[in-house]
């Protein structure tokens, strides 16, 4: 009898794909839903709130468990990222996802690490981000991964000569993209011809390019966040600097036409994500986005929305601890999401495909 | 190309430092004190035109009413934080400190209202095309900057000389106790001195806002340093003097730029003015200009 009973004990956890059900789990989210990443931010913490409406209607499966994604804002600060990160390794999260940018993971993350509560990060982009910790990882492309390709089509397609770059010299991400784009481009044999810095919070980039346009080249580099790269390529525009433009990620949003304007259009950018892509639930994805926001996800959202999904699958698979997490996403062989199959190299960062892309009116397109 | 272009660039960003410096000097000679919320007035007054612009009002009414509004501003300033120290001759660091608190106050209720975002100029009202003469290309909001804080100055040095206004805020600036007793009420000169002040900042502030397309509740802060090191460049209350400094410190900038590198931007522009500072530690034009103006 005991025999019987142990047996279809054990049969029922086999069969089942909800071990550990009816639990109910919690994850950290810190994003920038205000300052000057907010442009980025608003889109992480609408992807969470989406996805956990999608986990309701069963959309996303987390095998029965809840779910919850805790969004924490930190405001475009490095020392309040580092705040949630604290906040969240003490009050049951079993995971931390973000922050946005890279400048506030470097500070934020190692607070995680020291509390061994593993980290996905979706959309810090500069290199070091995962050594950070055994348990770092990340579902957004590198500019290591990204630039590489970025340049590889632009020069493809411009045939450039000459290149001049301007980048933030107080920021991990920018000064990331000026060191691959330069290096990218110098493997070429592409002349670098003028190299100009700018601080971040700066408004006013007339003489940078002022120099730049007197140096004539065939190709500007823009290693810039969102609030700084508007600026430029407006300034630039007014002062009559009409070259090809390119940039890592801190282009990468839709509103970049608006706050810009026309100047921006033809801008190339190497993204993780393309709105248009065929990966499994992706186009239903954007429409839900849509109806939910009033406007169309940008890679920021895809990237954080296939974190929950990584997350949700985790957790159907039964983790449910911090360890298990880390383990759980350690040994991940595949996940399908938004952003297309993906899984963790040994490094534990992302193995998938950049697409490359240029800046239209309203959105992208492929480059 | 490059020199002609780039000194364009250094007189159009000393003419932001200048307009917004002019109101800075203004308080500090006839008061003696360092007005810290200058840079939150500039903010609060680009954020009232935006605001206007965005309520569906013509630019130019959103420029009157935010210079109105930063006018006033400055008097509620003058009111709530220097006028209660004064009373009880509390020297000059207690209304330093004060304005530094006023600020952080304004600062935050328009955090409060508006975020932490840069926010944009529709762009209907930013549609101007560049202004190409010869080798110097510019914006109107260049111009218009460049062209305030001349106008601006010059009327400023006009008041002060040669009207009943001016001649009483210099007799208070001088000696308040010797305007009082010729008859001068003094309150109402310094609280009129806090309107033109603040609404020099509050024009500067909208201009700014406009020529960058950037209005965000720290921009105060972008500028409040540099503004800081125009006035005593120029010599501390001096009018003249903070036009002139503005204009220095916006060429040196941009020079450095232009022709060393731009990560020394900052440091190349105050390294100047250390110079400049050694050979006349009053400034340019001196500590007292504004009393013998």
């Amino acid at each position: 009898m005991l025999k019987i009973v142990a047996l279809t004990c054990a049969l029922l956890l086999v069969a089942t794909p909800t071990f550990g059900a009816g639990k109910s789990i919690k994850a950290g989210v810190v994003a920038d839903v205000s300052g000057g990443a907010a442009v980025y931010g608003v889109s992480q913490k609408n992807a969470y709130l989406l996805a956990m409406d999608d986990m309701k209607a069963g959309i996303i499966n987390t095998g029965g468990s809840t779910l919850t994604f805790d969004v924490g804002d930190n405001a475009t600060d490095p020392n309040q990222a580092a705040n949630l990160f604290q906040r969240f390794t003490t009050d049951g999260s079993v995971i931390v996802l973000g922050p946005t940018l890279s400048a506030e993971a470097f500070k934020a993350q190692p607070i995680a690490v020291r509390a061994n509560i593993p980290v996905l990060a979706t959309s810090n982009t500069a290199p070091g981000i995962t050594r950070q910790g055994p348990c770092v990882f990340r579902d957004a492309l590198s500019e290591e991964q990204v630039v590489p390709a970025t340049v590889a089509k632009t020069y493809a397609a411009w045939k450039y000569k000459t290149a001049a770059i301007i980048y933030g010299d107080d920021n991990a991400f920018t000064k990331t993209d000026f060191n691959v784009f330069s290096d990218e481009m110098k493997k070429r044999g592409v002349n670098i011809v003028d190299v100009e810095t700018y601080h971040t919070k700066d408004v006013d980039f007339q003489a940078q390019l002022t120099k730049i346009k007197a140096a004539k080249p065939d190709v500007l580099v823009l290693g810039a966040l969102f609030d700084e790269a508007t600026k430029i390529i407006s300034q630039a525009g007014t002062l009559g600097l009409h070259v090809h433009m390119v940039g890592g990620n801190g282009l990468n949003s839709t509103k970049m036409v608006d706050a810009a304007g026309q100047g921006a259009v033809g801008a190339v950018v190497g993204a993780a994500w393309f709105i248009d892509n065929s990966y499994s639930g992706n186009k239903a994805f954007v429409a839900r986005y849509k109806k939910a926001f009033g406007s169309l996800p940008d890679q920021f959202a895809a990237q954080s929305y296939a974190a929950a999904q990584v997350v949700a699958q985790l957790v159907r698979s039964g983790a449910s601890t911090p360890s298990a997490m880390c383990d759980g996403l350690r040994n991940m062989k595949i996940s399908q999401t938004v952003l297309g199959p993906i899984a963790f190299d040994g490094n534990r960062d992302v193995r998938s495909a950049p697409v490359i892309l240029k800046i239209v009116p309203g959105g992208f397109a492929y480059f | 190309m490059l020199l002609t272009q780039q000194l364009a660039n250094g007189i159009f960003l000393g003419a932001t430092y200048a307009l917004f410096a002019i109101g800075y000097a203004l308080v500090f000679g006839v008061l003696d004190i360092l007005n810290l919320a200058h840079a939150a007035i500039f903010m609060l007054a680009a954020f009232v035109c935006l605001s206007v612009v965005l309520a569906g009002y013509p630019l130019a009414v959103g420029m009157l009413v935010a210079i109105l509004v930063a006018g006033l501003a400055g008097i509620v300033l003058d009111r709530v934080a220097f006028a209660p120290l004064r009373r009880r001759n509390a020297g000059t660091l207690v209304p330093l400190i004060s304005s530094i608190g006023f600020a952080i106050i304004v600062e935050a209720i328009a955090r409060g209202i508006y975020g932490v975002n840069d926010h944009q100029f529709p762009s209907l009202v930013r549609q101007a095309s560049p202004i190409v003469l010869g080798p110097v290309t510019f914006t109107f909001f260049d111009v218009a900057i460049l062209g305030a804080s001349i106008v601006l100055m010059i009327a400023l040095a006009y008041v002060m000389r040669s009207t009943k206004l001016g001649r009483e805020i210099r007799a208070v600036a001088d000696d308040r106790m010797a305007a009082a007793l010729l008859g001068i009420d003094i309150e109402r000169t310094i609280a009129l001195t806090f309107f033109i002040a603040s609404a020099l900042g509050g024009a500067a502030g909208v201009l700014a806002g406009l020529q960058y397309n950037s209005v965000v509740f720290d921009m105060g802060g972008r500028i409040e340093l540099k503004g800081l090191a125009v006035i005593i460049l120029g010599g501390m209350g001096s009018i003249t003097g903070a036009v002139i400094g503005g204009f220095i410190l916006g060429i040196t900038e941009t020079l450095a730029v232009a022709f060393i590198s731009s990560s020394w931007r900052d440091a190349i522009a105050f390294g100047v003015m250390f110079v400049i500072l050694i050979a006349r530690p009053a400034g340019i034009l001196g500590r007292r200009a504004l009393r013998t103006a």
